[in-house]
């Protein structure tokens, strides 16, 4: 937005490095944001939608893999629950997930998870960091990974937003030792607030009260004129991330649409449904609209350990409508192709029932589904035994997923590393690989 | 840099090596003559003028901005040593104790909470200008038994918590003992050798991690405390490339190891149970060992880590950088003279102020953040050939903002309880939160933040600092009519120096756009300075 009109030889060279993203300081992790005001907004926004995002569905506690992706009706722990056709012959969900059943030929489903760990308060962290080898360092989540290797998309936008319930403002803890830059906006859902916002905005998001549009204009300008004159004699590069911040303020501050309901049109509002996961869902399209490039959405309470059935004959299909919902959207608009969305949980659940008809933890042998930005459309890969145990042949760790999730974003996941203060560290687990199956 | 950790781990003293410059001159003098060996015919920036030096003075050892008295005063002095002068007032001055706290603590506790009792540890140790050497030994070792002394055991008590993988944090103590007092990040020499540093060995972690892995947060009492269960056998550790079982005692890494020492017999004949053995029991204190024996002015990587952290405090970039990493691959950028500031700081018995002092009366310091005219490529920093712009703290940026907009007075004096005021420590939580690292980040580059810039943007409570209240800033500028008189007013009390002729004519041009509502207009113009780079960054 606000260039210096005095830019020197090296300026350029700076804009440069950070379109390519490789700067390591302060200013520099800001990534290609520096492009905002070089770049005409229709052009931006043609450049964004080329450009790969991420849509996360975390599922808190664990979804039950019988109950949804790899059905076994009518075997000793089965359940209650039909299994229906899909989209793509030959491939059956649970009777559960009816409308992404109709989508099936966009997905991508793998069978074959068997990952490490099998408690919540460990196993959540192993998963989001794709559990690599234990370097001694903090690993960063999926998506404070992703704004680091990616950046800001060229519009502008924070690169890493999360739709969460409870809590909105800045998490740093998913940066890890990324540091706190890389780490998540959050869009709470605070108590009701009565001002017309469904999702609560990070804090001081609404232009203050007191200050008109046309005053925040001339008191920014007031700025960016004392800016430029001490940029002008100055090393560019606090000025700059100065500047880079603000504009991403005022961004975000212009799409304060985004938190208005009203905006909302009927058909999306009755399509995504009005429970909490159908508005995150709705949330994250518009916000990957937006030029956001890595948006989270959080759903708690599926960790079903009493009352299973009850509980996904209620739960599942708040997923099931808006997922598809989603995914339909994406397609039509000719962003499935950029867009990777990724739904999965800690583990899956037991095939055992327990004797308070609930299903408990399972790490064996469980799925996650994903669609999107390249990968293999219509297919499942990987398979349980009859009864849904265990994995029947090659099985699949949470580190072959990030591999090949990061290969569906363009990153060489098996060359690409971080450096972490001179320590070099393999952006995925090092003996993991990406699965061959899912990427074109 | 590699003889000297040859030098360190065979004991010899380090002064044997260091043959160069004697101190003939004071040490600001022999500082300058080493920086600016290095020019090599390349020209520096000039030195700062008067406005410029005053505002980094001030915010160095003072915290904050000064008034525009403060500010007229030392214009209006004429005095060829009123630099010289000024350094030496802010150095006896009160607010030196605050600046320096904050200064440690951001340096010591990378903002994990705060303290009453390491408050007054670290006040009480600065209003003594106490030597950092005891300093240091009174953090290794805290003594609970004095109550002014006791606090330190915050920078253990702070660390002994679960930390990812580690049910209790020793790892993470052990490291951050190696990272700030002694320059090194042994974090990658957990497991084994470093891979990338050849000086950081696995049994320099293991003897740190040795000494205080027996230490555990003390409950049950007010203060910040912990217990150290004694050690009676040495620390077994293997590396993950090598399976062979290794040993170590405590040690002061790259100095010494501590043998540990057979249990004493029992006089009944039978050992007693080790679980509930206390280091007297056994004569054997590792703790008392390391604190007696790694804050000393033959430890060269102690001494070295301070100069090169208060080098990197007072002039934006340490000598080594990273700061903790000193190792003999990562030379100092000028290591001739990191010789002499840890030869002389040890030699004037870790005197901080006077340390402080030298550095700031060096043409080093008192260089412009300017470039110099017509430069194409802005030099590298590490050569000091133009003044480096340094990072506010958060505290630093409030109580300069509550300097310049002249409610410093209003909100800083205590309510009639004796509590501070409340809108106060509101702010200041405020402030922590938009500007401050995360816990466990350290404060080194300029951190910007859109969490800061919103903050900035559209917080009330900063809003509010802008209008008129009894006698601040923006009541004092609503009773001047002389246009020229108010904008040097606005500019002294914001910026800290006169207007340029172009600022002066668009800001007076705002104002008279905005006529029927100057109040409002002045506190636009008002915003516009604070949260401009000048402001917000000591330079």
């Amino acid at each position: 937005m606000s260039r210096q009109s005095l830019c020197r030889p090296w300026e350029h060279q700076l804009s440069r490095r950070r379109l390519l993203g490789t700067m390591a300081s302060g200013a520099a992790g800001l990534g290609a944001g520096a492009l905002g005001g070089l770049v005409e907004p229709a052009v931006a926004e043609e450049l964004s939608r080329q450009e790969k995002q991420v849509i996360f569905i975390w599922l808190d506690g664990g979804m039950s893999q019988l109950e949804s992706w790899d059905p076994k009706p009518n075997t000793q722990f089965g359940g209650p629950f039909r299994d229906i056709e899909t989209s793509v012959p030959g491939v059956r969900f649970s009777e559960l997930l009816p409308h992404t059943a109709r989508q099936m030929h966009h997905l991508a489903v793998v069978r074959s998870l068997h990952t490490q760990d099998n408690s919540h308060s460990a196993g959540v962290a192993r998963i989001n960091r794709g559990d690599p080898k234990n370097r001694g360092v903090v690993y960063p989540y999926f998506g404070s990974a992703v704004a680091k290797l990616l950046g800001p998309t060229s519009t502008g936008m924070p690169p890493y937003v999360w739709v969460k319930p409870y809590s909105s403002g800045f998490k740093a803890d998913d940066a890890g030792f990324l540091g706190a830059r890389y780490g998540a906006l959050a869009i709470g859902d605070g108590e009701p607030k009565n001002d017309g916002l469904p999702l609560e905005p990070p804090e001081n998001l609404l232009l203050n009260p007191a200050v008109s549009e046309a005053d925040n204009q001339a008191r920014n300008d007031l700025r960016r004129m004392f800016n430029k004159r001490y940029a002008s004699s100055r090393r560019p590069e606090w000025t700059d991330a100065s500047s880079y911040v603000f504009d991403v303020a005022h961004k975000l501050m212009e799409r304060i649409d985004l938190f208005d309901d009203t905006k909302i049109s009927d058909k999306d509002r009755e399509r995504y449904g009005q429970h909490d996961l159908g508005r995150y869902m709705l949330m994250a399209r518009r916000l990957i609209e937006s030029g956001v490039r890595f948006v989270k959405v959080n759903s708690y309470h599926w960790d079903s350990h009493g009352d299973h059935f009850n509980g996904s004959q209620s739960l599942i299909p708040q997923f099931d409508q808006p997922f598809a919902a989603l995914i339909e959207d994406l397609h039509d608009r000719s962003m499935l192709d950029n867009v990777l969305v990724v739904v999965m949980s800690e583990f899956g659940r037991t095939p055992r029932i327990n004797s308070h008809v609930g299903r408990d933890h399972w790490p064996e042998a469980w799925s996650v589904a994903m669609a999107g930005a390249g990968l293999n459309r219509g297919l499942t890969v990987g398979k349980t035994n009859a009864e849904g145990t265990f994995v029947d042949g090659q099985e699949h760790d949470v580190g072959h997923l990030f591999h090949t999730w990061f290969q569906a974003l363009g990153v060489a996941s098996q060359e690409v590393e971080y450096n972490n203060a001179g320590q070099p560290l393999p952006i995925a687990h090092d003996d993991h690989w990406p699965i061959k199956e899912l990427l074109a | 840099m590699f003889l000297l950790f040859r030098a360190a781990l065979i004991l010899l003293p380090v002064f044997v090596l260091s043959t160069a410059a004697t101190a003939a001159e004071p040490l600001h003098v022999e500082i300058d003559r080493l920086i600016e060996a290095k020019f090599a015919g390349r020209s520096p920036a000039e030195q700062t003028d008067d406005t410029a030096f005053l505002r980094r003075i001030w915010l160095d050892l003072a915290g904050r901005i000064p008034s525009t008295t403060e500010t007229r005063q030392f214009l209006a002095d004429t005095s060829p040593d009123k630099r010289q002068k000024l350094i030496d007032q802010l150095l006896a001055a009160p607010s030196r104790v605050d600046r320096l706290e904050n200064l440690f603590h951001v340096m010591l506790q990378e903002r994990r909470g705060d303290n009453e009792e390491w408050q007054k540890f670290l006040r009480t140790s600065f209003e003594q200008n106490k030597p950092w050497n005891q300093m240091v030994r009174e953090i290794l070792n805290p003594n609970d038994q004095d109550e002014n002394l006791r606090g330190s055991a915050f920078f253990y008590t702070s660390r002994l918590k679960p930390y990812g993988q580690n049910a209790t944090d020793w790892e993470g103590l052990t490291r951050d003992v190696g990272r700030l007092f002694l320059g090194v990040d042994l974090q990658c020499a957990e497991c084994h050798n470093h891979l990338f540093v050849d000086d950081y060995k696995q049994v320099e972690f293991q003897g740190l991690f040795a000494v205080f892995r027996n230490l555990t947060v003390r409950g049950g009492v007010k203060f910040p405390a912990i217990n150290q269960q004694a050690m009676t056998e040495q620390l077994e550790f293997v590396s993950v490339f090598d399976p062979a079982q290794r040993q170590t005692g405590p040690r002061v890494p790259f100095m010494k190891e501590f043998p540990v020492p057979p249990l004493p017999e029992a006089t009944d004949g039978k050992p007693a149970p080790k679980k509930k053995l206390t280091p007297a029991d056994i004569g054997f204190d590792p703790l008392a060992l390391l604190a007696t024996d790694l804050p000393v002015a033959e430890n060269d990587l102690f001494v070295r880590n301070i100069v090169n952290r208060l080098w990197f405090a007072m002039m934006g970039r340490g000598l080594v950088m990273p700061l903790d990493l000193f190792h003999s691959g990562n030379p100092a950028s000028h290591p001739e003279l990191l010789d002499l500031l840890a030869r002389e700081f040890a030699a004037h018995q870790f005197d901080m102020n006077w340390f402080l002092r030298e550095l700031a009366l060096t043409r080093t310091y008192q260089r412009s953040s300017q470039l110099p005219a017509g430069t194409e490529m802005a030099p590298p920093a590490a050569d000091f050939l133009v003044g480096i712009e340094k990072r506010l703290s958060a505290e630093q940026l409030l109580e300069s903002v509550l300097e310049a907009t002249g409610n410093a007075a209003r909100l800083k004096q205590p309510q009639a309880d004796g509590k501070p005021n409340e809108e106060y420590t509101k702010l200041l939580k405020q402030f922590q939160a938009a500007f401050a690292n995360e816990e466990r980040e350290p404060e080194v580059d300029f951190n910007a933040s859109v969490k800061a810039a919103l903050f900035l943007l559209n917080d009330d409570d900063v809003l509010n600092l802008l209008k008129p209240v009894e006698t601040n800033l923006a009541a004092r500028l609503a009773k001047i009519d002389d246009p020229r008189q108010l904008m040097d007013e606005l500019f002294l009390s914001v910026l800290v120096r006169l207007p340029a002729e172009e600022e002066r004519t668009a800001v007076l041009a705002y104002l008279e756009q905005n006529s029927s509502r100057r109040d409002v207009a002045l506190g636009h113009v008002l915003w516009g300075m604070l949260s401009s780079i000048e402001f917000c960054v000591n330079h």
